[in-house]
């Protein structure tokens, strides 16, 4: 496969999966506005700080907008055209990648993301922000199960399929962090410890993953921080959780290497295999509170990494992420 | 439905001066008034969603917002009946022998400008004569690998050529996505039509493709190699490759390596390409040898082709061929190379380069069509007939400057179609572009792509000035 292949059909995926995870975080965020108990003199945008810090848009939005009310937030995050990470830019360059290489994925793959593009381009975002649409955040959502589902049964699993597995996986280990990482900036907000809002926020965190219905099966004892960390982090089954998402991404590279899983090929196998046995074999203090933080925070920085060895020895070129880069511009 | 509308003084496709449908069109209006006006809407939209959803679409350069957009297609079939396909077959057949022996001369002994049949000035100064390639012997002597000709028909119903796209032809992607599009609309209707196919054309190109890689390798690594994603024709570059089964490249996917092979960068490391479909001009392929600030070709490229490593379709240089002054000399070459008189005329042209001609065109530039010698697209020409005095005054000026670099024309009355517009029917024009493949025999794909001017009145059929099209239906009879 041609390296620029291989490049377009990493991005293609990951983007396709940004755009599903900031439709959801913006989604759950706007409904537990909708049910929480605050004054209504109390600003929202505190409930949106944990959400834009974790995924390093904070400044990028305080820059852009001096109306710091919800719907601008919702705004930003899905039609703001200055915002790499937006739903629209996202749906832009998946459509872009696709249409690079729309000979190689199967024109199923390709009508989807033009569809959608082609719907989202159609949209009134005033309207959207305004109501907190529901059926839009869905549209977008299907959207990309949609596509996961026609990878999976229209596009031949071979070299290519696996490209995407690990744009998408890497990109969904990476949110989900990013969220767990939210409920910190959420912690720096409350003064006195809280038990009710605690549990509220770590159940806020279980729906911005889809995991609250998951891990009420495990555990149906009581939304406790640790357990839920424990959860997003470790579980084996739960399709979101960062082990699971690591373990899928291993399977891809080794399935390209044809290396088995107990041996490395490369340098992006062996830092995985490393990330990979580190969260297996974490001592249980290092998911508690602080360390955990240290933990969360090294793992980002790992997948980041992994991203650009793979990308030195598939796509033989620097990895970029536009989202990334405005971070460490404004860092 | 009934197509009815005045014919006016032109020569129309589908009915004749006395308004009956011609024999070979009578089939489909018999059946086409069976439908209602409802039902043809209906048809009509699904196939416009189904173009924009599937992203057949060209791309529009300087318009920030949209910048892609599908090329309107109109649902009324130009239908062509078999004798006069035959006689319009033989008569490109023809021009693309002349073409070809053409190039192969002036790249080698230019035996056609030593006895004086094209003057050696025009040759020298065709901005499109590579004088890096004399003397380069090319694969089984083809240089024009692909060919669309572009045809009009005049008021009496003559088929004349317009110009010849040796370069870069586009526009056949559309010619089966129409006729695609027309089978889903009209499934009933196609078998009984006795409409030949189109289809067939990815396997011809293949064909023609792997009979030019070096050395008669079997089984050649054939890639199509594309300016990127830009590109107004990308849709249908990947389209041809994905047709084709084979991979579409860029030039940043290319790489010559010190043993002057072409290799592309694949996840497994590199791997060599033996025959490339470039849909990149000569100035933008290889910033070694030509345009050094050119970011879409291929370092070493040339040197590669030279070497014998690479098949290249078109073959460098074609574009002396395409000079709309060099167009002028067709049918000279054709009784040079081949001793026949050409069956498919020109339009009657004036050559500026010429003194006499340069007078008449001075005097007469109110009445004929000037163009510029290399340009395409629809750009760069003068509708004297429908110009301003100004405009007519500032081209005669730039034909004064540079006699070499125009033509002019006679306006040609071009035939009409009926076409469905918002007032309902209508008549506009069309040309017609033909596909021809030069590989291991010559095949013309009996359709071809018919434009259509939308406008009212108009005679610019380019899609980038506003130009649809339709499909093309070369019959197996001639009713």
């Amino acid at each position: 496969m041609l390296c620029r292949v291989a490049d377009s059909l990493f991005w293609m995926a990951r983007y396709i999966e940004r755009a599903e995870n900031t439709v959801r975080l913006v989604d759950v965020t706007l409904q537990t506005l909708l049910e929480s108990e605050h004054a209504p003199e109390e600003d929202p945008y505190k409930s949106w700080i944990p959400i834009l810090s974790s995924l390093g848009d904070q400044a990028l939005f305080e820059s852009l907008y001096e109306d710091k009310s919800s719907t601008n937030i919702t705004e930003f995050l899905t039609f703001n055209t200055e915002n790499p990470s937006s739903v629209l830019q996202c749906i832009s360059a998946a459509r872009e990648n696709a249409r690079m290489i729309r000979d190689q994925i199967s024109s199923e793959m390709w009508e989807v993301i033009n569809r959608t593009y082609l719907w989202i381009k159609k949209q009134d975002p005033a309207k959207v922000c305004d109501e907190a649409d529901y059926a839009f955040f869905q549209h977008i959502k299907e959207f990309s199960q949609l596509f996961q589902g026609l990878v999976d049964t229209t596009f031949p699993h071979q070299i290519g399929f696996e490209f995407v597995k690990i744009g998408a996986n890497l990109e969904r280990a990476d949110k989900t962090c990013r969220i767990l990482d939210a409920k910190r900036y959420m912690l720096q907000d409350s003064p006195a410890k809280d038990d009710a809002l605690d549990n509220a926020q770590w159940a806020a965190i279980l729906r911005g993953c889809s995991a609250h219905e998951a891990y009420r099966r495990v555990y149906v004892a009581d939304i406790e921080g640790d357990t839920v960390r424990d959860f997003l982090l470790r579980s084996r089954d739960f399709p979101r959780s960062v082990l699971y998402c690591l373990t899928r991404t291993q399977l891809a590279l080794h399935a390209i290497s044809k290396c088995p899983i107990t041996h490395f090929s490369n340098e992006a196998e062996r830092r995985l295999g490393q990330l990979i046995a580190r969260l297996n074999y974490a001592n249980p203090n290092d998911l508690n509170g602080k360390e955990a933080s240290k933990l969360i925070e090294s793992i980002e920085t790992d997948l980041g990494e992994i991203a650009v060895e793979i990308s030195k020895r598939y796509m033989f070129s620097e990895i970029v992420d536009p989202a990334e880069d405005l971070e460490q511009a404004q860092a | 439905m009934q197509i009815k509308y005045d014919t006016e003084s032109f020569f129309d496709e589908m009915f004749d001066e006395n308004g009956r449908p011609r024999p070979h069109y009578k089939n489909f209006v018999d059946r086409f008034s069976e439908l209602t006006e409802s039902e043809f809407n209906r048809k009509r939209e699904a196939v416009n969603l189904s173009f924009l959803q599937q992203g057949i679409t060209f791309t529009v350069y300087g318009n920030q917002e949209s910048t892609e957009r599908i090329f309107p297609f109109d649902m009324i079939p130009r239908i062509i009946a078999d004798s006069e396909w035959k006689q319009m077959a033989r008569g490109l057949e023809q021009r693309i022998q002349a073409l070809n022996l053409f190039l192969k001369d002036v790249y080698h002994e230019q035996k056609i400008v030593k006895d004086g049949v094209v003057p050696a000035e025009i040759l020298n100064s065709s901005k499109h004569f590579r004088k890096e390639i004399v003397g380069l012997d090319v694969p089984r002597d083809i240089y024009v690998h692909i060919c669309g000709t572009d045809l009009i028909r005049d008021n009496k119903g003559e088929y004349l050529v317009l110009e010849d796209n040796g370069r870069c032809p586009s526009g056949v992607s559309y010619m089966i996505e129409n006729r695609q599009a027309m089978k889903r609309a009209f499934p009933r209707f196609f078998p009984k039509a006795g409409v030949r196919s189109v289809l067939d054309y990815p396997e011809k190109l293949l064909s023609a493709l792997q009979y030019i890689a070096p050395q008669g390798k079997a089984n050649p690594t054939v890639a199509v190699l594309t300016p990127g994603v830009y590109n107004s024709a990308y849709f249908e570059h990947c389209f041809l490759a994905r047709q084709m089964g084979v991979e579409i490249v860029e030039g940043r996917d290319l790489v010559v390596e010190s043993d002057d092979c072409v290799y592309m960068r694949t996840t497994e490391g590199l791997k060599q390409v033996d025959v490339l479909y470039r849909r990149i001009d000569d100035d933008f392929i290889d910033p070694e040898v030509f345009r050094k600030d050119s970011l879409l070709g291929v370092p070493g490229l040339v040197r590669a082709y030279k070497k014998g490593n690479i098949g290249l379709a078109n073959a460098l240089g074609t574009g002396v061929a395409d000079d709309k002054v060099m167009y002028c000399f067709v049918p000279d070459m054709i009784k040079y190379y081949l001793g026949e008189d050409a069956i498919l005329n020109n339009v009657q042209t004036w050559l500026p380069y010429r003194k006499a001609d340069l007078d008449y065109v001075l005097a007469n530039a109110d009445k004929l069509v000037i163009k510029a010698a290399n340009e395409a697209g629809g750009y760069g020409m003068l509708i004297g007939p429908h110009a301003t005095k100004a405009e007519v005054e500032e081209f005669k000026a730039k034909v004064k400057a540079a006699p070499r670099e125009f033509i002019a024309q006679t306006p040609i009355s071009l035939s009409r179609h009926p076409t469905y517009c918002d007032e309902g029917f209508g008549g506009r024009h069309i040309d017609l572009r033909p596909y021809i493949i030069c590989g291991e025999k010559t095949q013309i794909i009996p359709g071809g792509l018919t434009r259509v001017a939308l406008k009212k009145g108009s005679l610019v059929v380019n899609s980038s000035q506003g130009g649809g099209s339709k499909d093309t239906w070369v019959l197996y009879s001639d009713e």
